[in-house]
């Protein structure tokens, strides 16, 4: 039987169609809040390659909210056992406004390097991490903390969507289109790097190590401050990331994200991370954060990145009863912070609406919410 | 009796051996016949020919410099030594420069210092001795710093890579990537937790779509 099925798939990749025993299982809860209307594979194939098969996953999936709320985000899990046990991935759409029995896509473009052995278990499951609704709830089993990523975005959008809202009361539709063509030479031009991300204090070039100091960025309403900060930096790589903060609020501080720019030796920076901590820090409190992993800068069209200094900045905080910090637009409008930090989500969204409809779709858009 | 060689008794005739040799080979012909008869017939061999040279035409023999015809042909022997013995040398393994005595008197000071550090460390109480290596190794960290070397990862290392084009989870030479083929760009983000991402807007569907992948302790 199994043979049977790597012949099938054998014979699939090599004419470059998609064998069906290949196509992701789609593994919802019975009591999900959302059902699969249709999946489109669309122009999915498998080829084979050398000595392993690569499956190209072009998934397009229909969904309907058939929960009693305003859907606002959702995460898929997607985890192909086989090839990465290791490790798995995840599709996550925000900014959504998807109400009661309305439908709406999520697409999976996938790509799957796999022994050509393996090729007769289904390779790829796709199934649900989390929902989140209008009114900040969740369901979902939550195993990629996807609850908090969404409700993070979903504060963005919301902080950002009021800003873009005051500009327009303010100023007019002139005062917003100016903030949106900001926006879109912003996203432009700013800095992007690769990155590469390995579990573990082993550092991978013959450089020579140094303790480097993080200097920080104080963002005044933070209820996180932090104190002191260190990393290892060797040519293109830095590692095991040490970090004091101090909780300067009145209330206990469960996660907090402290975001990481690098500075190159041209003085260039660069958006290069973040160490995030699952903590128990009391009002008043101290506590240290230790990471044991590397970050790898590769070439990219040229010298690889050569770490000169690195600058750190609180960039969210959970509290204990669930409630979330993110900095303020004035606070991410800081000179340093200007140039480093990408535009939200949101603000990404609304900026490509205003390129795709114009500023009247854009003004609509705002007034839905 | 071992009688001399044919071109040492000519030598010999000639009076062109070394002393040591002209002493052994006229000790030799005087007591063996046999080589007096050869050394007078090499003689006259020789006188002939002299003789025969002092009748040649004067045109060609007022120029003819003997010694430096002979001087010639010894520097050109020379030449040809040296050459062969230069073409031999690139068969040759390199052999390892002797020491010379700045080397030796250098060893001799590098051991004395070794054999002193040997008695001062092994005469200090332990407690000093790893007081001193932490403040070296620290002088070392501060000033130095670390020197790595691990020149590749293991293969059953898992490792998350994010660029704009999309993300990756390599592992154990398989490797599962997310891409966005329907956007342009992207916001990549790496979490030092063990997580990977890039974030985009769907050209398509306008909708903002975060892809990630993970460590599998998430």
């Amino acid at each position: 039987m199994a043979s049977s099925k790597f012949l099938a798939a054998a014979i699939a990749a090599a004419a470059g169609t998609i064998y069906a025993g290949v196509l992701p299982k789609i593994d919802l809860p019975k009591d999900s809040p959302v059902a699969v209307l249709s999946a489109d594979y669309g122009d999915s194939n498998e080829t084979a390659r050398g000595g392993a098969l690569l499956l190209d996953l072009h998934a397009a999936l229909s969904l309907r909210n058939s929960s009693q709320r305003t859907i606002r985000g959702i995460t898929l899990a997607v985890t192909a056992q086989d090839v990465t046990p290791g490790g798995k991935g995840s599709v996550t759409v925000t900014s959504l406004d998807v109400a009661p029995g309305d439908t709406f896509p999520v697409r999976v473009d996938l790509r799957l390097l796999r022994p050509l052995q393996a090729s007769s278990a289904v390779p790829v499951v796709i199934g649900l991490d989390g929902v989140l609704f209008d009114d900040l709830s969740f369901y979902g089993p939550d195993q990629l903390s996807s609850h908090r990523t969404m409700a993070l975005a979903e504060q963005e959008a919301r902080r950002d969507r009021k800003y873009f809202k005051s500009l327009l009361a303010e100023g007019g539709p002139d005062r917003l289109q100016q903030q949106m063509l900001a926006t879109l030479t912003h996203e432009a031009d700013r800095p992007s790097l690769d990155v590469q991300v390995v579990r573990g204090g082993r550092a991978t070039n013959f450089d020579t190590e140094q303790n480097v100091r993080f200097a920080f960025l104080s963002l005044p309403d933070s209820p996180i401050e932090p104190l002191d900060g260190m990393a290892r930096v060797a040519g293109n790589e830095a590692r095991a990331p040490r970090l004091e903060v101090k909780n300067r609020s009145d209330r206990p501080v469960r996660y907090i994200e402290v975001a990481w720019i690098l500075r190159d030796r041209n003085g260039r920076e660069f958006l290069a991370g973040s160490v995030p901590a699952d903590l128990n820090l009391a009002p008043g409190q101290r506590q240290q954060i230790l990471e044991n992993t590397t970050l790898k800068f590769p070439a990219r069209g040229g010298q690889p990145l050569a770490i000169d200094g690195m600058t750190g900045f609180v960039s969210s905080v959970e509290f204990s009863d669930g409630s979330l910090w993110i900095p303020s637009r004035a606070d991410l409008g800081q000179q340093q912070l200007e140039h480093v930090v990408a535009p939200s989500a949101e603000e990404q969204r609304l900026a490509q609406i205003y390129r795709k409809k114009g500023l009247k779709a854009l003004i609509a858009e705002l007034n839905k919410f | 009796m071992k009688h001399p060689a044919e071109i040492q008794l000519a030598l010999f005739a000639g009076s062109d051996l070394g002393r040591w040799e002209r002493w052994r080979v006229r000790r030799h012909v005087g007591r063996c016949a046999g080589c007096a008869e050869e050394v007078q017939a090499l003689r006259a061999v020789g006188d002939d020919l002299r003789e025969a040279a002092g009748e040649m035409p004067a045109q060609f023999t007022k120029d003819l410099n003997w010694t430096r015809l002979a001087e010639e042909m010894t520097a050109n022997i020379r030449v040809g030594l040296a050459a062969g013995e230069a073409i031999a040398r690139f068969d040759r393994p390199v052999a390892p420069k002797k020491l010379g005595l700045g080397w030796h008197a250098a060893m001799v000071v590098a051991a004395a210092c070794a054999i002193f550090a040997v008695a001062f460390w092994s005469s200090l109480p332990p407690q000093q001795a790893q007081h001193l290596m932490a403040s070296l190794r620290r002088i070392r960290v501060e000033r130095l710093g670390m020197f790595v070397r691990s020149p590749a990862l293991a293969s059953d290392e898992v490792v998350l890579e994010a660029s704009s084009s999309g993300i990756e989870l390599k592992e154990n030479g398989g490797a599962m990537s997310l891409t966005h083929p329907h956007a342009e760009g992207g916001t990549v983000s790496v979490s030092l937790q063990g997580e990977a991402g890039v974030r985009f807007v769907d050209a398509d569907t306008g909708q903002v779509t975060t892809n990630k992948v993970y460590y599998g302790e998430q």
